[in-house]
C-alpha cells in the first residue's frame, strides 16, 4: 500500500528529519510512528497523504506515485484516504454535516446513501445533536471527533491519524480508542498512526517506526 | 554582473508568476472538463455563493458609483463644451467614456477591492487551517471545488455588474442632460445607440472574460501560497490588489489597442 524509497525530509530550518528512509507498508498493515516532538511524524504523515513534498526520495501509495509527482492529486478518484488532523481540517464555512457529506458527493454516492452514512457516523461519535453547527461553534474535542466521523463516513482504504488522543478527556479518549481499535481489527484498512509515545497503542499496533530528534544539517539539504 | 543578477531575480520571479498563472488556468479548465454530473451540484453551490458575494452584494456600490460617474461626466463635458452644441455629443461622450472604457474598468477595480481581496484572504485562511489539505486528502478536487466556482462566480457577477454599471451611468447622464438641456429619453438613447457598434459589445465581453480570469487567478495564486503564519494574509491581499490592478489595466490597454487602434 505504501512504498518509500530513499525518503529524506528536512524541517523549515534545514535540519534533517529523515535521511534515506526505505519503508513499506503492506495493504491492511497497521503501523505506529513514534518519536519526540519535532521529529517529523506529522510531516511524514502529510508526505504519505500527498500534501507535503519530501526533500527527496520517492513515495508510492496505493500503486500511485505521489512524489516526485503531483502529490495527493494522483490519488483523487483512485484511493480513499482518511486523515485525522491534530488540529483543524474541517471546512469552516460548512456545517459539520456538510463537512462529512462533501467527500462523499465527490465520490459520486447517491444522496440517500450519503445521508445514511453521514448520520450514522455522526451518531457513532456522539455528534448528532450538533451536526448543523459550523466547526468554530464546536469544542476542540468535538472538532477532533468530527475528523474521525468524516473518516467513518468515507470508509477509506488508508487511514492516517495524527496524535489522535492529544487534549482529550478520559471519555473522549475511550471513544477515540474504540474507533481506532475497530479500524485496527479491519483487515481491509491500512492504518498509520503518529503519536509521541506508544501509550495505549503499544499492544494494539505491533509494528512501530521510531523517528529520532532532528539532526543538524552538515550538508546543504 | 551584479547588475544582471539583480535584474535577473525579479524577471525570474515574474516569469514564475506567469507560469503559475498559466498552470492554474489550464489545470482549472482541465479539471472542469473532468467534472462528473453528480459533482456539479457541489460546484454550483459554491458558484452561487461567489455570485451573491461578488455580484448581488455589490449592486448598490456599483450602481451608486456609476450613477454619479455618468452624471459627473456630462456635467464636466457640458461645462467645457458650453455653447458648442454639447447636447449633440451626448451619445458620443457616453459611449466613448463610459461604455467603452470606464464601465468595465471601474467595475473591475471595484470587484478587485471587494472580491479578489476576499478570495485571497479566504484561501489563505483555509491554507493555514489545513482546510485545503483536508479537501484534497479526502478526495475533493480543489480545482473543481475552490477555483472553478470562484472563477465562474466572478465571471457571471462581473458581467452582470458591468451591464448594471453601464445602465446606471447612462441613467445618471440622462438626468443631467434632461435638467440642463431638457433632452428627451428617446433622443438621449438614440444618440447613444447611433454611436454604439457591435465591436463595442465584443470588446466589452472580451474585457469581462479576461478581467474575471485575472481577478480570480491572481487572488488564488497569492492566497494559496500562504503557508506559515497569519501575517502572510495581509501581504497576500496587498499583492493581489496591486498585481490584479496592473493586469486589469494592461488587459484594458491591449483590448483597446486591438479593437480601436
Amino acid at each position: 500500500m505504501i512504498e518509500l524509497r530513499e525518503l529524506s525530509l528536512t524541517d523549515p530550518e534545514g535540519r534533517w528529519l529523515l535521511r534515506d528512509l526505505d519503508w513499506s507498508v503492506l495493504k491492511g498493515g497497521k503501523w505506529l510512528l513514534t518519536g519526540p516532538s519535532g521529529a517529523g511524524k506529522s510531516r511524514l504523515l502529510r508526505v504519505l497523504g500527498g500534501v507535503e513534498q519530501p526533500r527527496r526520495g520517492t513515495v508510492t501509495v496505493g500503486g500511485q506515485r505521489l512524489w516526485p509527482g503531483e502529490g495527493a492529486m494522483a490519488l483523487l478518484g483512485r484511493l480513499r484516504v482518511g486523515f485525522a488532523f491534530a488540529s483543524g481540517g474541517l471546512l469552516s464555512n460548512l456545517s459539520l454535516r456538510e463537512n462529512l457529506a462533501l467527500p462523499l458527493r465527490f465520490l459520486g454516492l447517491p444522496p440517500a446513501q450519503i445521508q445514511t452514512r453521514v448520520e450514522a457516523a455522526l451518531e457513532q461519535v456522539g455528534l448528532g445533536s450538533v451536526a448543523a453547527l459550523r466547526p468554530h461553534a464546536l469544542s476542540g474535542a468535538a472538532r477532533r471527533h468530527g475528523n474521525l466521523a468524516r473518516i467513518l463516513a468515507l470508509q477509506p482504504e488508508l487511514i492516517l491519524l495524527d496524535d489522535p488522543l492529544e487534549g482529550l478527556d478520559s471519555a473522549d479518549r475511550a471513544l477515540t480508542l474504540a474507533l481506532i481499535q475497530a479500524w485496527v481489527a479491519d483487515p481491509g484498512i491500512t492504518l498509520v498512526l503518529a503519536q509521541e509515545e506508544p501509550g495505549p497503542f503499544a499492544e494494539m499496533i505491533p509494528e512501530h517506526l521510531h523517528l529520532n530528534a532532528p539532526i543538524p544539517s552538515l550538508e546543504t539539504p | 554582473m551584479t547588475f544582471l543578477a539583480r535584474l535577473g531575480a525579479p524577471v525570474r520571479g515574474f516569469l514564475e508568476f506567469l507560469g503559475d498563472q498559466g498552470h492554474l488556468v489550464l489545470s482549472t479548465l482541465r479539471h472542469a472538463l473532468l467534472l462528473r454530473l453528480d459533482q456539479v451540484a457541489a460546484v454550483l453551490g459554491q458558484t452561487r455563493l461567489q455570485i451573491r458575494f461578488t455580484g448581488l452584494d455589490a449592486f448598490l456600490l456599483v450602481g451608486g458609483t456609476a450613477l454619479l460617474l455618468g452624471a459627473v461626466t456630462l456635467i464636466q463635458a457640458f461645462s467645457q463644451l458650453s455653447g458648442l452644441g454639447a447636447e449633440n455629443y451626448i451619445g458620443v461622450l457616453m459611449v466613448l467614456i463610459i461604455l467603452r472604457e470606464l464601465g468595465p474598468l471601474l467595475t473591475a477595480v471595484l470587484v478587485i477591492g471587494r472580491s479578489s481581496t476576499a478570495i485571497a484572504a479566504e484561501l489563505g485562511t483555509m491554507q493555514l487551517n489545513g482546510e485545503v489539505d483536508a479537501l484534497v486528502l479526502h478526495g475533493v478536487n480543489p480545482y473543481q471545488y475552490l477555483l472553478l466556482p470562484r472563477w465562474l462566480g466572478v465571471l457571471v457577477a462581473l458581467f452582470a455588474l458591468v451591464v448594471f454599471f453601464d445602465a446606471a451611468a447612462l441613467g445618471g447622464g440622462f438626468l443631467v442632460a434632461k435638467l440642463k438641456y431638457s433632452v428627451t429619453f428617446g433622443f438621449y438613447m438614440d444618440s447613444v445607440r447611433q454611436t454604439l457598434s457591435n465591436r463595442d459589445f465584443v470588446a466589452t465581453l472580451l474585457k469581462v472574460v479576461l478581467f474575471a480570469g485575472a481577478i480570480t487567478f491572481h487572488a488564488c495564486h497569492f492566497g494559496l501560497r500562504i503557508r506559515r503564519s497569519q501575517t502572510e494574509i495581509p501581504q497576500a491581499v496587498t499583492k493581489t490588489v496591486v498585481s490584479a490592478l496592473v493586469a486589469v489595466f494592461l488587459i484594458d490597454g491591449l483590448v483597446a489597442a486591438l479593437f480601436y487602434f
